[in-house]
């Protein structure tokens, strides 16, 4: 199988054996925190909230980092999984002496409310009727996620945040953090993200949604657990993936090289890898993602824009972090034209940013890879900036 | 000679002005100008291990080509522009110089004078494109596409209506003022534009090059 020898992509879809963290296993903790009402005004009771913590929080509770995931992402960033052994998402650049030192700042993550990774989603049980929500689960947004994570800080005793970091989905609620807490937050750092989705890409995530609500199985969102819309979400999934890599690292790993000989039974005789490949993808997200939850999620990410319709002045004239904006050269699906042009309204309203384009070949997918350069620039990033802070 | 250059160009520059280095390199410079004059600075730089090192050094920079850096900026963004040594490098120095002056009000460019003695000497006796001290590379490896002297450089601020507000020359031996377009190796200009043959409509027309 090719994703053994593989270090590309997310870690949760490997299965990499011989993985070491140096964090060994580490542990995720669920909390109940009082509710909170929704962007579109739907009040949640109560709050559930997954999360991680890494690190040791200083006397003076300023080195907080708050990572925030990606759409399949979850709490568990780095170290192993105490069940599966199997390394969190972002372990290539999580840990002690890596660009995000846990010998340095206490890192946090959690779990993206509207998802299925332990907090508060369409799967939990409706207080009002003792079953799960599925679609009556109120639509969230990334600003709504964001303000969960404030519970979650408050909780934790934490005021500011020394930084808030993510890709993609997760730099979408690092930027919500900025506009919506300016007070509480002193650095911001959106990799291979944008200030609001374009036709296109909206366009790919309803292409997923409509796999899951065409599925028989589906049900309008009320299926039960032995017979859940699987199909639907392993083919949005495998759309997703596509959009994921480059055509340069899917021609490295498949080429047109064939899976296996064809069998009596197939109807084409050409089974190539990278339908192999595709299918195990989906069929492993299958198993720990909620069909619902992908609906809740993705829309979540379409809905998102920095601006919502106010000028930039209105929006961004409170801000007070500072910015590192990272893009890779491949990444077609967040291209750095995007990043460019968020770097541009942040620089254009006197928000001190730093922009990195960074050539790597691997398409969006490139900042969950292993990559020195990447990490480097974080760490400096963070290091410099903390440097900077305490000067002050 | 190049500390003494960069000696000159921060004693130019008041202390908390703001300052856009292009082509920082690795922010040395632009580091110090932070710490000895306050100034808030920024840089733009191609060279991603470069880019890295400035951030290295808590420094503002924008990855990428000198256009695509000061398009990010908008109207009177800073004080001064910094093209120190980059200047000889540029094809669309037009654009980059419009695109200066939109964004700051001074630009300081540095550049290697083409006419120094000793580049005389080589093309006279020699017969061959000089390299020199300030012009290290063979003309199949020079990132410069522009060969100027101190005297060329007079006349074109003259035709664009450019003002030199402030000009030092450098060589070897140090900070220099008689005869400069023969003995000078480096100069530097702080120069200021005409509005009017700055301004966005129309730019070309005013420009007798």
């Amino acid at each position: 199988m090719p994703e053994k020898k593989s270090i590309e992509g997310d870690l949760q879809d490997q299965a990499i054996s011989e993985y070491r963290s140096d964090l060994g296993t580490t542990h995720t903790q669920i909390v109940t925190l009082p509710g909170m009402r929704t962007q579109s005004g739907y009040d949640l009771p109560e709050l559930q909230i997954s999360y991680q913590t890494l690190g040791q929080l200083s006397p003076k509770k300023d080195n907080a980092i708050l990572i925030c995931h990606a759409l399949s992402g979850d709490a568990h960033v780095a170290g192993l999984q105490p069940k599966t052994g199997r390394p969190g998402w972002w372990d290539f650049h999580v840990g002690p002496g890596k660009g995000i030192d846990t010998n340095q700042f206490f890192v946090i993550c959690s779990n993206v409310i509207g998802g299925c990774s332990g907090s508060t989603g369409p799967t939990s049980i409706n207080p009002l009727t003792g079953k799960p929500y599925a679609t009556n689960f109120p639509p969230v947004t990334i600003r709504d996620m964001a303000a969960a994570q404030t519970k979650l800080l408050d909780y934790l005793g934490i005021e500011t945040l020394f930084s808030a970091i993510g890709g993609s989905m997760g730099g979408m609620q690092a930027m919500a953090w900025a506009t919506d807490y300016p007070n509480r937050i002193r650095t911001c750092v959106p990799i291979a993200s944008c200030a609001a989705h374009t036709a296109m890409q909206i366009a790919f995530n309803e292409v997923g949604r409509q796999a899951i609500m065409t599925d028989p199985n589906w049900r309008g969102g009320y299926y039960d657990e032995k017979n859940r819309p699987e199909h639907g979400l392993a083919v949005g999934r495998m759309v997703g993936h596509v959009t994921y890599l480059s055509e340069y690292s899917m021609h490295q790993k498949f080429g047109r090289k064939l899976q296996r000989p064809a069998k009596p039974e197939d109807l084409f005789p050409e089974f190539f890898s990278v339908e192999s490949y595709l299918q195990h993808q989906g069929e492993s997200f299958v198993k720990r993602f909620d069909p619902n939850a992908y609906l809740y999620v993705t829309k979540a990410v379409d809905r998102f824009d920095l601006l919502d319709g106010h000028s930039a002045r209105e929006v961004l004239s409170a801000v007070k972090a500072r910015f590192l904006v990272i893009s890779f050269e491949s990444d077609w699906l967040y291209s750095p034209e995007q990043s460019r042009e968020l770097v541009k309204l942040l620089k254009r309203s006197n928000i001190p940013t730093t922009y990195l384009n960074l050539d790597t070949p691997y398409g969006h997918d490139s900042f969950l890879i292993r990559n020195p350069e990447f990490s480097r620039a974080l760490n400096n990033f963070l290091i410099g900036e903390y440097h900077n802070l305490s000067k002050a | 000679m190049y500390q003494q250059l960069y000696k000159q160009v921060t004693a130019w520059i008041p202390e908390k002005s703001r300052v856009l280095d292009l082509g920082t390199g690795d922010g040395e410079f632009l580091a110090r100008l932070v710490e000895t004059k306050k100034v808030s600075g920024e840089g733009v730089e191609k060279n991603v291990e470069l880019a890295t090192r400035c951030i290295g050094r808590g420094l503002v920079v924008h990855q990428g080509d000198i256009l695509d850096g000061l398009d990010q900026y908008g109207e009177a963004s800073f004080d001064y522009i910094l093209l120190l040594g980059t200047f000889q490098e540029l094809t669309d120095w037009k654009k980059v110089l419009r695109e200066a002056f939109r964004v700051g009000r001074y630009v300081v460019i540095s550049y290697s004078n083409f006419a120094h003695m000793r580049a005389r000497l080589q093309m006279m006796f020699g017969g061959h494109t000089p390299v020199t001290r300030s012009m290290p590379s063979p003309w199949y490896h020079t990132s410069n596409v522009h060969f100027f002297s101190i005297l060329d450089f007079q006349d074109f601020c003259q035709n664009l209506k450019i003002k030199e507000v402030q000009r030092a020359f450098f060589n070897q031996r140090g900070q220099l003022h008689w005869w400069p377009n023969l003995r000078a190796e480096l100069a530097v200009s702080l120069i200021e534009a005409d509005p009017e043959s700055f301004s966005q409509k129309d730019a070309d027309l005013n420009w007798r090059i």
